[in-house]
Parts: C-alpha cells; sequence; structure tokens
C-alpha cells in the first residue's frame, strides 16, 4: 500500500516556480495496477518520482510500506566505460543480497535482455534500444511489490515489447504497477484503477477507462464514443476480410470453377475496400488525441 | 524507512544497506579508475615521476640540494610531493564525484556523500600504493627513501589523508552547490603546492614569512612526513601535529554536516 499525502512540489527555477503538484492524496491499495493519465506537463512524472523516493515533496509525505522500484527502464544509472554485466552486477550489490543474490540477478537480466555477447562489452557501445533492454530487465530481475513505468513499455523493437508486456502479465497478483504512458490501449490493458492528474490536481478513479474519459473530457477532445465506434468496426471489417481471403483460399484448394473464384475475389476486394474506409474514419478520429497505441 | 533486501524478503537496516552500497560503489569506482582506460595505471605512476623529474632538473640547475638539512634532496622531494598529491587527490577527485553520478540517486538506497566517501577512500589507497613503489624504486635505486620512524611516518601519511578527506567532504558538497567553487579549487592547487613547502624547503624563507606558512596545515603535516624519513631532518620550529588534526576534523566534520543538511538539494541537481 503507498500512501500519499498532502504533496506539494514545484521545481525551484530563475522565475518560473509554481506549484507541480498542489496537495496530492491518494491511497494506492495493494495489488492494484494504476495508471497515470494527464496533459504533459500535468506532473505525472514528477508524481511516479516522488512514489518512487527520487525526490522529496515540499510539503506532505508519501509513505510506501511495500518494496517500489525506481522508474523501469531507468538508464541514467549506467556507467558507459563499463560493461553491462558490472553495471548489473552494481545495481544488484546495492540492493544485497549477497554473492548468490547478485549472481542470481546478473543471471535474470541476461537472460532476459537477450542482447548476447554484447552484455559483456561497454555500456558506451550499446545501441538505444540494447540500452533500453538492459534497463528493463534490471527492473525485472528484482522481486518489487510495485513496479513504477514511466513509458518503460514504447522502447524495444516489437519481439521485446511482446516480451515485456508477457513479463508484466505474469505478475499480475504478484506484484503491481504505476505506470504514465500516453498509450492507452496499454493503459486499459495492464491497470485497474487510474489517476487523472490536471493542473496539479490528482484524482482517483476505480476504473481506469473513467480516468482516461476523465482526461479526455478536459482536453476538449471529441467523445470518444464514436472513436470506439469505428474502432469496433475495423476490426469487425478486419474479420471479414479475414473470412474471405480463408474462403477463396480453400475454394482454390478445392478446384472450385473459375466464375466461383471470381465472385470470391470480388469479395475480398470489396471486403479491402471497407477496411481501407473504416480505418480512415478511425484515423480521423485517432488523430486528435494521438494517444492511442 | 526500511530498505527491501531483494532477495530473501527481509528488511535490511540502514547500516546493511549504506555497507552494501559503500561495497557496489567502491568495486565500482575501482573498476573504472583503474581497468576502464588503459592508461590510468599509467598516468597515476608516471605523473609523480615527471613531477620529480622536472623538479630535479629545476632544483640541480639552481644548485639547490645544499639548502635541505638532514635529508638528500630528490627523496626530501619525492616524499614531500606525494604527500601533497595526497591531499590534492583526496580534494580534487570527490569535487566530481556528486555530478558524476547523478545518475545513481535514482536508487534510493544512495545518497550523495556515498561517492564522495567510496572516492576519498579509494584515492588513499591508490595514493598509498603508488607511494609504496615508489619507496621500493626509490631503494632499489639507491635512494635513501627507507622510513626512518615507520609509524611517525604512518600517522603523519594518515594524518595528510585526513585533511584531503575533509577537504573533499567539505568542497564536494559546497560545488556541488555552488559550481564556481569547483573551479576556484582547481585553480589554487597548484600555488597550494608552493605555500605548502613542497618544493622549496620552508627554512629558507624569512621568519615572517614561515609564520605566515605555518598557518597552513598541510605544511605542517608535510613537514611531519618528512620528519618520519629522515630522522636528522631539520624542520621549521612550531609545527604541530594538533593543529593537523583539529583542521582535519574540523573539515570533516563540516563536510559531513553540510552533506547532511543538503542531501536533497545535492540529489535534485
Amino acid at each position: 500500500m503507498i500512501e500519499v499525502n498532502g504533496l506539494y512540489k514545484r521545481y525551484h527555477n530563475h522565475r518560473y516556480n509554481d506549484w507541480v503538484l498542489k496537495d496530492v492524496n491518494l491511497t494506492i491499495p495493494r495489488g492494484v495496477s494504476v495508471g497515470l493519465v494527464g496533459p504533459n506537463g500535468a506532473g505525472k512524472s514528477t508524481l511516479l518520482r516522488l512514489i518512487g523516493g527520487m525526490d522529496t515533496p515540499e510539503r506532505g509525505e508519501v509513505k510506501r510500506r511495500c518494496r517500489v522500484s525506481w522508474p523501469i527502464g531507468l538508464t541514467g544509472g549506467f556507467k558507459g566505460s563499463m560493461t553491462g554485466r558490472q553495471n548489473v552486477q552494481f545495481v544488484a550489490r546495492v540492493h544485497g543480497g549477497g554473492g548468490q543474490g547478485v549472481k542470481r540477478v546478473i543471471e535474470l537480466v541476461e537472460e532476459f535482455a537477450e542482447i548476447g555477447s554484447a552484455f559483456d562489452r561497454p555500456v558506451q557501445t550499446y545501441s538505444s534500444g540494447m540500452r533500453s533492454r538492459l534497463a528493463f530487465g534490471l527492473s525485472l530481475a528484482f522481486d518489487f511489490d510495485v513496479y513504477l513505468s514511466d513509458e518503460a513499455t514504447s522502447v524495444g523493437d516489437r519481439a521485446f515489447k511482446a516480451k515485456a508486456k508477457q513479463a508484466f502479465r505474469d505478475r499480475v497478483g504478484k506484484a503491481s504497477l504505476i505506470m504514465v504512458s500516453h498509450g492507452e490501449a496499454i493503459l486499459r490493458e495492464m491497470c485497474q484503477a487510474g489517476i487523472f492528474l490536471y493542473e496539479g490536481r490528482a484524482q482517483w478513479f476505480d476504473e481506469i477507462d473513467d480516468a482516461i474519459a476523465a482526461y479526455h473530457d478536459t482536453s476538449g477532445m471529441p467523445d470518444p464514443a464514436p472513436l470506439r465506434e469505428a474502432r469496433k468496426a475495423t476490426r469487425k471489417a478486419r474479420q471479414e476480410l479475414r473470412a474471405a481471403k480463408a474462403a477463396h483460399a480453400q475454394a482454390q484448394a478445392e478446384g472450385a470453377g473459375q466464375a466461383h473464384l471470381d465472385t470470391l475475389t470480388a469479395s475480398i476486394k470489396r471486403k479491402r475496400e471497407q477496411l481501407r474506409q473504416h480505418k480512415a474514419t478511425l484515423a480521423a478520429f485517432k488523430e486528435p488525441t494521438d494517444d492511442d497505441d | 524507512m526500511p530498505e527491501a533486501n531483494s532477495s530473501n524478503g527481509g528488511v535490511r537496516t540502514p547500516w546493511q544497506v549504506a555497507r552494501s552500497v559503500w561495497f557496489a560503489m567502491f568495486m565500482r569506482e575501482t573498476i573504472s579508475r583503474t581497468m576502464a582506460d588503459r592508461f590510468a595505471w599509467f598516468w597515476m605512476i608516471f605523473e609523480p615521476v615527471a613531477f620529480v623529474g622536472i623538479f630535479i632538473a629545476i632544483r640541480t640547475m639552481i644548485r639547490g640540494d645544499r639548502f635541505v638539512i638532514g635529508a638528500d634532496f630528490i627523496p626530501w622531494l619525492i616524499v614531500g610531493l606525494m604527500g601533497f598529491f595526497l591531499f590534492r587527490e583526496g580534494m580534487n577527485r570527490p569535487v566530481g564525484a556528486i555530478e558524476a553520478n547523478q545518475g545513481l540517486f535514482a536508487y534510493r538506497q544512495v545518497l550523495p556523500i556515498d561517492p564522495v566517501l567510496v572516492r576519498i577512500v579509494l584515492e588513499g589507497l591508490l595514493r598509498t600504493f603508488i607511494f609504496l613503489i615508489f619507496i621500493v624504486g626509490g631503494i632499489m635505486l639507491g635512494l635513501d627513501l627507507y622510513a626512518d620512524l615507520p609509524m611517525f611516518a604512518m600517522w603523519a601519511w594518515l594524518s595528510l589523508w585526513a585533511l584531503g578527506a575533509g577537504a573533499g567532504l567539505t568542497i564536494s558538497a559546497a560545488a556541488a552547490l555552488v559550481p564556481e567553487i569547483g573551479r576556484v579549487v582547481k585553480m589554487i592547487s597548484l600555488p597550494l603546492m608552493l605555500i605548502s613547502g613542497v618544493i622549496i624547503p620552508m627554512s629558507l624563507k624569512s621568519y615572517h614569512l614561515q609564520q605566515l606558512m605555518l598557518y597552513n596545515p598541510i605544511a605542517h603535516a608535510i613537514e611531519f612526513l618528512r620528519l618520519g624519513f629522515f630522522e636528522n631532518y631539520k624542520t621549521v620550529s612550531g609545527i604541530s601535529m594538533l593543529y593537523v588534526w583539529m583542521f582535519a576534523l574540523a573539515l570533516i566534520a563540516l563536510g559531513m554536516i553540510l552533506h547532511l543538511r543538503f542531501a536533497e538539494e545535492l540529489k535534485a541537481k
């Protein structure tokens, strides 16, 4: 359980020092994954940093009654001149556990990151994707109760993204997530509850969909209902196209007449055209919101 | 705030957390300091060698050997330079430590003072090791680098280390808060060497100048170090170990207070 009481935070710059967070009070129950939504600059990352203990609030307090990770995918702590293995070893040592624990963490990270021999090369020779893989693997190697994620799932290639999502799914029940993301699909998938941040204030929603809806309302975006409709229609069109293609392939395999094949081909063409139209509609909806995975 | 132990689910005490952080940072710093750069070791040994060589060349040209009473000039210079380098590295190395390790403060367990302490200890060990290499090398070359009063020399060496640690702790916190301080400190390290009597014996200076120079605790400690190496060395009068240690402990305390008071500011930079 994480308790946030009367939290105030501002950054001291030259002139501009408005409150980033004003009187934030939250209780995040154990085992509930939470998505943080809100416009840029609303204080999502700041709140995440405060929960993670990387920063201290001006007023108020954060009570962490469980093991909270550092933000997943953090690459800032890597020393470029040292190898991936040495960097992982360092973090493992900081977190204790003795020689065995350190060894186990290194093995887990090496296995998860899948960067092969690069694991023993200096981190400065890594591509940004490799760096992220290493950082991601490092976070998952420790058994935290709550993982913090600041757009962490947006890194890596398709295969790695899928693997990262799977890793989180496997932990459901054992650990929870607090994630900041503009990818609403992933928020809907991973989180149950939501926190909507707006102008320094935080609002708790038991359902992530409600939090996203509140975010959409204040951002002056079109009602997400037609968008949802368009998404549904697209999915349906895609299924129909697939069915038509399957029918065509089957007819061909069975050696059907040319006329029959021609009608099936025409049907595929028609379905494809429909899907294209639906996609265009969806894209037209999506463009203003621009935040779907 | 109890920290979680990742392997057995137990809660570690703050002391256990600090110890594992120090151990991890020490290993990290050691690796990056001695192995990451191919020439790291070469420079660590070559720099004092080059320094000694240059000064010996200058001093033999102006026939300065006779001015040091009770000791050979070259061993005298080596001991002084090594002692001063111990202090200088203890003061300079921690300055960049906080900035260089900014990324690590994301791990809640790491505090800004940790990299500073680790660097102070590591520099002390490295300098001691290099000094031992010099002593062994010097003896093999026939120089009188054997400490006549070993315990006394070690105590003086330790006092220089403590002095450097105090300066390092204080300046690392101050320089992270006010970056200009770091620049000034880098600038004064050469003048500091001149006023600490490293190259020119203090006994050559006039009495009034000596009294002024004796405000500098480094000069005291270096004279003591030489006394430990050369039993018959004639130091200036008025040097005091108590003065050195008072200075060192005051600086260490001040540095720790600064690190404690401004821990959040140092982290958040």
